[in-house]
């Protein structure tokens, strides 16, 4: 009697070894093949395609302007319908009326939520990186110099997170069928127009993901080729955006009631609350943020004095090849691509100056410096003197390194032409300011010699101010901001001379000269041009 | 239980889903006694004045299938939050320009969800009236939205003007309608969605060249723009006889 029994517990199938794993998988794999936003996917490619690839890609090839506007675009784009399609999926289980069915299955309501939540994300994430893949591939291929910048790239990632998380809560709930939509185009308003209440640097404000550096200059060229890219703000989106995923997630975990884990309710709320103080303290911390002056945003608590210090690099000089000019004009490695066009539009000038006494030795781009000011203003030049140095070095800042949509070549050379090539003529003839007449007429003769004659002043100076849409910033571009130089971009150094006046007669007159007569004087007679001790009258 | 879209028997739930008193409970059947609909037997004494009741009811069953009453409130809320948008902020003239959109967005929304059905294929074969009801409800929620929209507007910087509203909200309408005929109702927000996304982003071009000029893009285009409002009209005529026609797609189950 007691025989059968035991046979029967010999013969009893051993239990199935419980493997959790595996179950989340074939649980995640069911809900990525039953994901709304896997069907989203190509409308979201689409729409980043029109607005924003053929944007980034006519961005000069530098890694900071395309991956602060990938940033900024794929925040935008993805946004709305990862809300809409993770609240979507939040209604679900309500949609269809299987709650109370799923209530009495083997996993938590909480687990099953937070699977359909990872695929609703995962599928974000894969339709990001595939942006994220062309924008990057491309541009490895074009730019000359520098690397990838992962930092700017990770707060896309953890927005979708977070805007999943958020939309998923709401719609589970929230469950309606007007749920989806009211909060894609709330998330999308949250985070587009959430700009609008940016003022300055030292906004709270600028923890919105979509914000990808100093708000007032947006994505610019000037950043991160001198200075190493300033990761503090987006260190602050990421704590601020990993909080809002985790409150959103504890806050299911709260909400999965009787259905739920209940052991898990205080944990939960103690994951919640410590999410949403990891938000608020990451929010804290944007606002004490600061312009530096490399033109990217420093939070004290989280900033590192190592990328204070300039980047070393070998510069490119046009000492070679076609782009040889009568004076080294050097450049960054990551300006390389404007090398020949910076050459073309100074050569006629250099080729004026080049051997003169007191004519720079090499002509040096120079870092940008960026200088907030009151409101939203940003001044962007050139600090310190053109001139500096023994030998002379003229420091030249390239258009693109200014805010403001980067000019074409054409307008970029017909810049560099006007502002340095007349800057360079000035700091040898001394012409400008306080100058004698002879000092401006040799100037006026010396730039119409290289068929680079000096336009009047515009009567409204620089360009000022900002697009729409950019913010509402004031910002001026090639200010000096300390030492003297050249004014505004786009003005001559040399005064523009009256036609008919004694001294355009005289600029004429020695422009018409042989180069090399006009040369041979120079040669004999600059210092005491510079001294003030020759008249118009002088000039051959 | 929880109740749904398609639920037969009109039962609130906590979804907010289901509740919808689409029919009278069945009375118990005796034996014997024929399923189906039976032919009402004719009332003494009955006057044909009071023939406006089955169509008052049929009306009123159909607003409350379709949440038409949420479908205003959102609506509403739309409209109050361009005006408190309008009233409260201190928008650059590119947000002034988004502004209007983002709202007219939500209401064109709204309007395609309520065009979610809760009862999918059954309905379909139960009366002729269905089509008009569909027509109805349409026009009357598009032309609701583009009131208090404009209204909202009223006294304030709203860019584009009424004529702007009407224009873009119609086109937006017009594409909620055509995917609620292909996707579904409960999915028909994605056009007036991604359009919005598009839409913006034209706007955006007009300070940040190439622009884009073609007129399938009307929210960029001037309000009195010939071209962009047939685009718009034409879409709004489209969806909206693709929704009086064959109504939402709504799966089944769903």
């Amino acid at each position: 009697m007691t025989a059968a029994p035991a046979q029967a517990a010999r013969t009893r199938p051993a239990p199935a070894a419980r493997r959790p794993g595996l179950a989340a998988a074939r649980l995640l794999r069911l809900e990525l093949r039953h994901n709304a936003m896997l069907w989203l996917l190509p409308v979201v490619l689409a729409l980043f395609w029109l607005t924003y690839y053929r944007k980034i890609m006519a961005l000069p090839p530098l890694w900071n302007p395309r991956a602060s506007s990938l940033h900024t675009g794929t925040v935008a784009v993805f946004t709305a319908p990862v809300a809409g399609a993770a609240a979507w999926m939040g209604t679900r289980e309500a949609r269809r009326r299987v709650s109370d069915l799923a209530g009495v299955t083997a996993v938590p309501r909480w687990a099953r939520q937070l699977a359909t939540w990872a695929a609703t994300t995962a599928w974000a994430i894969v339709g990001y990186l595939a942006c994220l893949a062309a924008v990057y591939g491309v541009t490895a291929r074009q730019a000359h110099w520098g690397g990838p910048l992962w930092w700017p790239a990770a707060v896309p990632a953890a927005t979708l997170a977070a805007v999943a998380a958020l939309g998923f809560a709401a719609g589970s709930l929230l469950p309606s069928r007007f749920t989806a939509p009211v909060i894609a185009i709330a998330a999308f308003f949250v985070v587009a127009l959430s700009t609008q209440l940016i003022v300055g640097s030292h906004s709270y404000w600028q923890v919105s993901p979509i914000v990808a550096g100093p708000w007032d200059i947006g994505p610019d060229a000037g950043v991160a080729t001198f200075y190493p890219y300033v990761p503090d703000l987006a260190m602050a989106q990421l704590m601020f955006l990993t909080g809002i995923t985790v409150a959103a997630l504890g806050l299911l975990a709260v909400a999965a009631g009787p259905g739920g884990w209940r052991r898990l309710s205080r944990p939960a709320a103690a994951v919640a609350v410590a999410g949403l103080v990891a938000a608020g303290t990451a929010a804290a911390l944007a606002g004490t943020g600061t312009m530096d002056r490399s033109g990217m945003i420093a939070i004290p608590a989280l900033h590192d004095a190592a990328s204070d210090r300039p980047l070393r690099f070998t510069p490119v000089c046009s000492t070679t090849g076609v782009s040889r000019s009568a004076i080294p004009v050097c450049l960054n490695p990551a300006y390389a691509s404007y090398l020949p066009a910076t050459v073309a539009a100074l050569q006629p000038v250099l080729s004026q100056l080049a051997g003169l006494p007191g004519a720079p030795a090499r002509v040096s781009q120079a870092a940008a410096a960026y200088h907030q000011q009151a409101g939203n203003g940003v001044a962007i030049g050139l600090a310190g003197p053109h001139l500096a140095g023994t030998p002379p070095v003229y420091r030249l800042l390239l258009p693109v390194q200014l805010v403001g949509p980067a000019p074409a070549a054409q307008e970029s050379a017909a810049l560099l032409r006007i502002s340095d090539g007349s800057a360079l003529v000035a700091s040898v003839t001394g012409a400008g300011p306080g100058a004698t007449p002879a000092q401006d007429a040799v100037a006026t003769a010396i730039m119409l010699a290289a068929r680079a004659q000096p336009a009047p002043p515009p009567a409204n100076a620089p360009p000022a101010g900002r697009a729409p849409g950019a913010g509402r910033s004031t910002a001026r571009r090639g200010e000096t901001i300390s030492g003297s130089g050249a004014g505004p971009i786009g003005v001559s150094a040399v005064p523009a001379l009256a036609p008919g006046s004694p001294g355009y007669a005289a600029a004429q007159r020695f422009a018409a000269q042989p180069a090399t007569a006009r040369h041979a004087w120079l040669m004999r007679h600059l210092p005491a041009l510079r001294a003030g001790q020759i008249t118009v009258a002088q000039l051959p | 239980m929880t109740a749904g879209w398609i639920h037969a028997k009109p039962q609130a739930g906590p979804s907010g889903y289901g509740p919808q008193p689409a029919a009278e409970p069945r009375r118990p059947q005796p034996p014997g006694e024929l399923s189906g609909p039976q032919p009402a037997a004719p009332r003494s004494g009955s006057r044909p004045g009071r023939s406006w009741r089955p169509a008052g009811r049929l009306g009123w069953l159909f607003i409350r299938g379709r949440r038409l009453t949420a479908t205003v409130a959102v609506i509403a809320g739309s409209a109050a939050g361009l005006r408190i948008a309008l009233a409260a902020g201190h928008w650059d003239t590119y947000g002034a320009l988004q502004l209007p959109l983002v709202f007219e967005a939500v209401a064109a929304a709204a309007i395609a969800v309520s065009t979610a059905s809760p009862f999918g294929e059954p309905e379909r074969v139960t009366g002729r009236w269905l089509p008009w009801l569909r027509l109805a409800a349409a026009l009357a929620l598009t032309g609701l939205a583009a009131g208090l929209l404009a209204a909202a507007g009223a006294g304030a910087p709203l860019a584009g003007g009424a004529l702007d509203v009407l224009r873009n909200l119609a086109g937006l309408t017009g594409l909620g309608l055509l995917g609620a005929a292909v996707l579904g109702g409960g999915l028909a927000w994605t056009g007036p969605v991604a359009y919005l996304l598009a839409g913006l982003y034209a706007l955006y071009t007009q300070w940040h060249p190439p622009a884009l000029h073609t007129p399938w893009l009307w929210p960029a285009r001037p309000p009195h723009d010939l071209g962009g409002a047939l685009c718009a009209g034409l879409v709004f005529l489209a969806g909206l006889a693709v929704a009086t026609v064959y109504g939402a797609r709504d799966p089944a189950g769903e």
